[in-house]
């Protein structure tokens, strides 16, 4: 089994956390030279079993066999010696230091044995950017340059110290359409080179796209590993959820649909931050009744200000907000709400839940005297829980009960209570943003789902998101964002990705 | 309901464990300074229950922690670090005092709630004053609390010398306050305030508006996430200060109640810093109202034991001061252990 084609066989690892068992049994063959992905929902333990390979965790069964031998690896640098690299999921540099700082950092060249050798460093630094094609300036400091260089900075540390098989945990995680396309493309490249690339990633375009070979893992068991040609991505996304995966969207139907009057109106609205920079600059447009409005662009370009601006967070220095043919432009959040606001923000740790609180408190929190829950004035707790268990039930949160802090959720289930609460109040215009980051597949429909059947009712939805396939899917109309300015908004039929992703990095659209 | 049985021992299966261990180690180190380690222990723990007046002086020590406990759940809830219950205490003692002495011509059924308005008015507007210095200028609620403790100190310090000082009696003490306005004992243990009801009262009601109001649930929203409350349409800003204002509101009325129930007059050291531990018992209930009541009273039992123990045995009362803070030391350590779980 272990032949010269093999680089690592992993035979039935297993690890628990305490009582929590984070991998049950895993198999998995690693041919030397190939593409290998990973690949499976939040939690399945893809992590877990990378940090066992990186030799951050031990495991607690199984056997890990390396060139035809057995090895143990207790710490990262037994890891190293073996030739295995790992770029975590997290970045792990030194802000304020240089590229080649960061690249050598605890393993300088020496001078004598004693002095660090700092143009040696220099140079190898450029040398290994060069061999690699990573075009990274040795000298930067790494605080200043953008995530995508950030992470060829790890890629390279990790080859630096010669890594044969090189481990990438959710790399594409925290990048942009383009960067990702360019990463793709360095992964390419590191392959030509004989290099063995793990892959974890639980994005079905990317496995496609990038593979040899592909192994599923669930809920810590190994599934199945096919070669990536022999798949299609429905194949893989019924291994990753364990039954029929339906990739909901509006893209099939094709059929003109209707829309009523403008339900948000925005009038050339403008904002800038304490030190006098634009954040929105002069951003007009229109949701209509029934209407899905989908807002692209790279994290950072002013979509996180719109949205609060829009929902009464932030306030606006010029320019007008109408929200059922009200001015709302003052107006604070609470009677925003009044005018027919829902609003689900990017994170929901941050702004869309107090993680600490009941799940019922949670569901509850805007809803108090519409859902009947006071009596006499005061919360009936026999009501709250009523509430909280028929929205548990309506929007199907997993593992909770109304009492359970909703801080214990997974980040797909805290989600639908968020999207329970604002929903609860029927409003006119739905913002949502981001609302599948962090969500595996089986809860990423759910939420898609949700957002559709909303617009069919004939809310207005305005859904702001980095994903280009989520706008894609669900958009009817689709506007740009690039560095706090509206580029363009662009008709679902005649919007296509490159036009879109132009738009992104600030390019003029050639196309319509 | 099996299931709310179980949450419930749980959560004071923790503190009841604490204070088991910490009566435990408590009585080896009575016992390695004393022949008597059993008679002293008994002083500390059963003195308060031997006699009808031991038990009045225990309800008295108890009602001002309670009150102030329950002041500091209140900003706590709302995520504001107040410390300030020692100056709070003072200025409603001094208030109801004020009221009390230079309006002593009044009928009893108007100069009473003047003064216990007088007593909660003056706490609540030094609650009022690093609350809002929080919300709109976000300054520090510890520093400006505890400033505002040593302001307020000295400045009834001040008044008690110079204004209102009772000449013929010893130490810093005022005038007597009209005795129309004297609370009536708690019936059947005379010598108890009748202010250790409105305690138990008042706690009943702190998790009643905490957890049974939608006012309340928003002030703890407010508290544990600012930015959710604010997305949510709570006026978390409103809510911080109202906090703010009933923390300092409930501090200012264990001290006019002080005045009216028990000591009649404004003394200057009539607190064995109370402010600092009503706030290590609410700190100890983990900000829960009914928690409060109990370690308030638990509190109360340690402190006034202690002194019956070093009357009739060798032991030194600051022995307490040991204990407790052996406790809060476990406690705290117990809630690091359960705060990592969530
Ligand atoms: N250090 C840890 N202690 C306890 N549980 C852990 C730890 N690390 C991971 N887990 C748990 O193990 C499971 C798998 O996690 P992880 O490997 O990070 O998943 P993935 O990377 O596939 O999203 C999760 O349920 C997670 O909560
Ligand atoms: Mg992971």
């Amino acid at each position: 089994m272990t032949d010269n084609d093999t680089i690592l066989s992993l035979r039935g690892i297993a690890k628990t956390f305490g009582e929590k068992v984070a991998l049950k049994r895993v198999d998995l063959d690693v041919r030397r030279g190939e593409v290998h992905v990973i690949c499976g929902e939040n939690g399945a333990g893809k992590s877990t079993l990378m940090n066992i390979l990186a030799g951050i965790h031990q495991p607690s069964a199984g056997e890990i066999v390396l060139n035809g031998e057995p090895v143990r690896i207790p710490d990262p640098i037994a890891a190293s010696a073996h030739g295995i690299g790992m770029v975590h999921q997290h970045f792990t540099l030194v802000p304020s230091m240089t590229v080649a700082e960061n690249l050598f950092l605890g393993r300088q060249p020496r001078r004598l044995g004693l002095f660090s050798d700092r143009a040696a460093m220099v140079d190898r630094a450029r040398e290994l950017s060069l061999r690699y094609n990573f075009g990274l300036d040795p000298n930067a400091p790494v605080g200043q340059l953008s995530v995508g260089q950030r992470q060829r900075v790890e890629i390279l540390k990790a080859l630096a110290f010669d890594a044969k098989l090189l481990i990438l945990d959710e790399p594409t995680a925290v990048l942009t359409p383009p960067e990702v396309d360019e990463l793709l493309q360095v992964i390419d490249g590191l392959r030509a080179r004989g290099r063995t690339i793990l892959f974890i990633t639980h994005k079905l375009r990317e496995v496609k796209s990038v593979s040899d070979r592909v192994t599923v893992i669930r809920h810590g068991e190994s599934i199945s590993t096919h070669r990536t040609a022999d798949v299609s991505e429905a194949d893989i996304a019924r291994d990753m959820v364990g039954r029929d995966v339906f990739l909901v969207g509006r893209k099939g139907d094709g059929a003109a649909r209707s829309f009523g009057a403008p339900v948000l109106k925005l009038d050339r609205v403008s904002m800038t931050n304490s030190h006098g920079r634009l954040l929105l600059d002069a951003i007009s447009f229109d949701v209509r009744a029934g209407e899905v409005m989908g807002i692209a662009g790279v994290d950072g370009n002013g979509q996180t200000e719109l949205s609060e601006a829009i929902a009464g967070l932030m306030a606006i220095q010029g320019g007008a907000i109408e929200l059922c043919g009200r001015d709302v432009t003052r107006a604070s959040v609470a009677e925003r709400q009044e005018a027919g606001l829902g609003f689900i923000p990017e994170d929901r740790l941050d702004r869309g839940l107090g993680v600490t609180m009941s799940v019922a408190e949670n569901v509850a929190a805007t809803n108090y005297s519409r859902a009947g829950i006071l009596r006499h004035g005061f919360v009936d707790r026999g009501r709250l829980d009523a509430f909280a268990a028929s929205k548990i039930k309506e929007f199907d949160v997993r593992g909770a009960q109304a009492s359970t802090p909703v801080g214990w959720l997974s980040g797909g289930n805290m989600q639908k209570v968020v999207i329970a609460r604002e929903l609860e109040r029927d409003p006119a215009l739905l913002v949502v943003c981001q609302p599948t980051r962090g969500l595996d597949i089986g809860a990423s429909e759910f939420v898609h789902e949700r957002i559709l059947a909303a617009a069919d009712r004939g809310h207005a939805v305005l859904l702001i998101s980095s994903e280009l396939s989520e706008i894609f899917a669900l958009s009817d109309r689709i506007g740009v964002m690039y560095s706090g300015r509206l580029m363009r908004v662009l008709d679902r039929a005649v919007a296509d990705e490159a036009t879109v992703g132009t738009l992104m990095n600030g390019g003029e659209a050639v196309a319509a | 309901m099996n299931e709310a049985a179980r949450s419930f021992l749980r959560a004071i299966g923790a503190p009841l464990g604490a204070i088991a261990l910490t009566m435990a180690l408590g009585f080896l180190l009575v016992a390695s300074i004393t022949d008597e380690p059993v008679q002293a222990y008994r002083d500390l723990l059963f003195a308060n229950f031997d006699s009808l007046g031991n038990f009045a002086l225990f309800l008295n020590r108890a009602t001002p922690l309670t009150l102030i406990a329950l002041g500091v759940i209140f900003s706590f809830r709302a995520g504001v670090f107040n410390v300030g219950g020692e100056g709070q205490l003072y200025a409603g003692a001094i208030a109801a005092t004020v009221v009390g002495v230079f309006f002593a011509d009044l009928p009893a059924v108007i100069l009473l709630p003047l003064a216990v308005a007088a007593g909660i008015a003056a706490g609540a507007f030094l609650g009022w004053i690093p609350g809002v210095l929080k919300v709109r200028l976000a300054v520090d609620e510890v520093v400006t609390t505890l400033m505002l403790n040593t302001i307020v100190l000295l400045f009834t310090s001040y008044l008690v010398n110079q204004v209102i000082r009772d000449t013929s009696a010893y130490g810093a003490v005022s005038r007597m306050v009209a005795k129309s306005i004297w609370l009536p004992p708690m019936p059947g243990v005379p010598g108890a305030t009748s202010g250790f009801l409105v305690a138990v009262v008042l706690a009943l009601v702190t998790w009643v508006v905490l957890f049974r109001t939608e006012w309340g649930a928003q002030l703890r929203a407010a508290g544990i996430n600012l930015r959710f409350a604010n997305a949510v349409g709570v006026p978390a800003n409103r809510r911080i200060i109202s906090a703010m204002l009933v923390a300092g509101g409930l501090a200012g009325l264990a001290g006019a109640l002080y005045v009216l129930g028990i000591g009649h007059r404004f003394e200057q050291n009539f607190s064995p810093a109370y402010g600092l531990v009503g706030l290590t018992c609410a700190l100890l209930a983990r900000i829960h109202p009914i928690g409060a009541l109990a370690t308030a009273l638990f509190y109360a039992m340690m402190l006034n034991g202690a002194a019956y123990m070093q009357i009739s045995t060798d032991v030194p009362r600051s022995l307490v001061n040991l204990l407790t803070g052996l406790l809060v030391l476990l406690m705290t350590a117990r809630l690091r252990k359960s705060g990592l779980r969530g």
